[in-house]
């Protein structure tokens, strides 16, 4: 981590031992010009790309068609929350100006402007990383889990994801919200089946300290049970991949202490840098199409690690806030985690984990495309999660679905135990 | 009961106790203390006063002042890399001895070019000497020897990271 000073210097110095990349024509980064790269990636991603396992597809784009890729709505919402909140300092809560307490509703980024001097930016960055990907207000799509070690595919588990966001929603404010919630999940496994019927209920309360409530159900037993919100931070499935990799953070904002240490510019995974249009399908709902990012395992004789996304995924350079989160959770099995967060859309394009013993053993890579069909709508989605466990050579991709939907009017009681216990039935 | 029975059953009991001592409490008791390895610093990091970082013929020097860090002429570090450091170090412990008596400690990267990492308190009293290898081959952690001790160990990459940003952080003149 060079951070900002070195990046502005090597980007101002002339090149003398190689030429520049083109800044405005496709490119390859690859093993051959891996220095290119050099301050554009992490640092354990720069050593697969110097062993030739992976390469990057830089595509260049415009900065302004890039800001656009949010409605101009939800820019108009951001800039309007200028001045109007505040954070809890104990908790990073956040809190409306006007009443001391949490906001009633709120809508675009609350931070429209962050300051990298003031000392809870990184708490502001994390709140505008979550109200970036809540202008939906719900959704869902069947993904894939696929477990990938230097053999290939070990594991391939199919399931589906559907969610429903109060706080955040273009749409505006949802008349009831009887148990305070800021969203609440839905995600079960369909295939194979020795994990099918295998699902989780999830509710993320509006307040500054409750913990998610989290039931999972196992058709085994046909029984319910509350689970830790830490085990956010446990291998799904046995898999390299966590649920808190979901837009590379899945938490709940308070459950990390957030730090910002630096800026630079990162190659950010995006399936394509411009929106893609969704198609209504009913009053409510929308299905964007999305091509199928192909890893090197599927394709025979292919180069580079098998986990490597080879078809439908370039990569654009972006300017980021380097931030440190740490949960005080003693359940929870991370412990420093380092994003890269777009200092301008709010997502995390990469993050690198440590385990609770300070060793490195894990980092994800989060790609994303997004949906825009005129200015008063937009969504972010994460399109996949390439997740990397450096300590033992082992990956897994998560996502990569063909469909998805926008589902702009959910009935509120879909998202209950109930809808657990019969899916199986 | 018969006199022998009776000292059957002590003796039963007596076996069944050693038993639970021998194969139960007593490795219970050791995992209590294997789970006790000392932090890096064991002091307390409001007792660093001075931090020495020596490496490639260069020394970055933090010194607290007025709480405050400041290089040697005064000149205040950055943000809050220096304080990160000593938290890092103050909840780090040795993942594992990697080589009890190294024959090759080049092998490791230790050397007498070796980064030097020193911590000191008031009057200064050594808390820490640290010699830093090379990141072992998957990157998750630093190969590391204490000062005056042969063995080296495996720290959490981490410790990478922070050293890192105490270099981003060192005010520019000293930058190495």
């Amino acid at each position: 981590m060079k951070i900002a000073l070195l990046a502005t210097l090597l980007a101002s110095a002339p090149r003398l031992a190689w030429a520049a990349p083109p800044a405005d024509q496709p490119w390859t980064l690859e093993a051959s010009n891996w220095q290119d790269g050099k301050d554009l990636l992490p640092e354990p991603v720069l050593k697969h790309l110097q062993k030739g396992e992976y390469w990057f597809k830089v595509v260049p784009v415009d900065a302004k068609k890039f800001h656009d890729n949010y409605a101009k709505k939800f820019w108009d919402l951001t800039a309007a929350n200028e001045g109007k909140y505040d954070l809890d300092e104990a908790t990073c809560g956040l809190k409306d100006k006007a009443t001391g307490k949490n906001p009633d509703f709120v809508v675009g980024m609350p931070f429209p402007k962050v300051d990298a001097g003031d000392p809870q930016a990184a708490c502001k960055i994390a709140w505008n990383f979550t109200f970036a990907g809540n202008g939906a207000g719900g959704g869902g799509a069947t993904f894939t889990l696929n477990g990938i070690d230097s053999g290939g595919e070990f594991r391939r588990i199919k399931a589906f994801v559907h969610t429903m966001g109060y706080q955040g929603r273009l749409d505006g404010k949802l008349k009831e919200n009887p148990e305070n919630l800021e969203g609440q999940g839905v995600t079960a496994a369909l295939e194979p089946q020795d994990v099918e019927g295998f699902s989780a209920l999830t509710k993320r309360y509006w307040d500054w300290d409750s913990q998610d409530a989290i039931w999972a159900y196992v058709p085994q037993t046909r029984r319910a049970r509350r689970v830790n919100a830490a085990t956010r931070s446990e291998p799904v499935q046995g898999l390299d991949i966590f649920a808190d990799d979901l837009n590379c953070y899945g938490g709940k904002v308070e459950y990390y202490k957030w730090k910002l240490v630096g800026q630079g510019n990162i190659l950010a995974p995006v399936v394509q840098p411009y929106p893609f249009q969704m198609k209504q399908v009913n009053r409510s709902r929308y299905v964007i199409q999305t091509p199928y990012e192909k890893a090197g395992y599927e394709i025979p004789g292919s180069k580079g690690a098998p986990w490597w996304i080879h078809d439908n995924l370039v990569f654009v350079q972006r300017p980021v806030w380097i931030v440190e989160g740490q949960s005080s959770d003693p359940y929870y099995n991370f412990g420093k985690v380092i994003m890269y967060f777009d200092r301008e859309m709010y997502r995390i394009y990469w993050k690198l984990v440590h385990n609770r013993a300070g060793e490195y053993f894990y980092t994800a890579a989060c790609g994303y495309h997004f949906v825009k069909n005129d200015d008063t709508f937009s969504a972010v989605f994460p399109s996949l999660v390439i997740g990397v466990n450096d300590k033992i050579n082992r990956a897994a991709i998560g996502g990569r679905y063909q469909s998805s939907f926008i589902e702009r009017n959910w009935d509120p009681n879909y998202f209950s135990l109930r809808t657990l216990t019969h899916m199986s039935d | 009961m018969t006199v022998r029975g009776t000292v059957l059953l002590v003796g039963l009991l007596a076996a069944l106790l050693a038993y639970l001592w021998l194969g139960e409490l007593r490795p219970r008791h050791g995992r209590a203390r294997a789970k006790a390895i000392p932090t890096l610093l064991v002091a307390a990091p409001a007792e660093v006063t001075r931090i020495d970082l020596e490496e490639q013929g260069k020394r970055l020097v933090a010194i607290r002042r007025d709480g405050k860090w400041v290089d040697p002429e005064g000149h205040a570090w950055r943000g809050d890399a220096v304080g990160d450091l000593l938290d890092t170090l103050g909840t780090l412990s040795p993942v594992m001895v990697v080589d009890a008596d190294p024959a090759e400690p080049s092998d490791y990267g230790l050397g007498p070019d070796t980064p030097r990492l020193r911590l000191m308190a008031a009057q200064g009293k050594e808390l820490l000497s640290l010699e830093i290898g090379e990141r072992n081959p998957a990157w998750t952690g630093l190969y590391a020897r204490l000062a005056g001790q042969r063995e080296v160990i495996l720290v959490g990459a981490v410790l990478h990271w922070e050293l890192e940003k105490l270099r981003d952080a060192a005010p520019e003149h000293e930058k190495p």
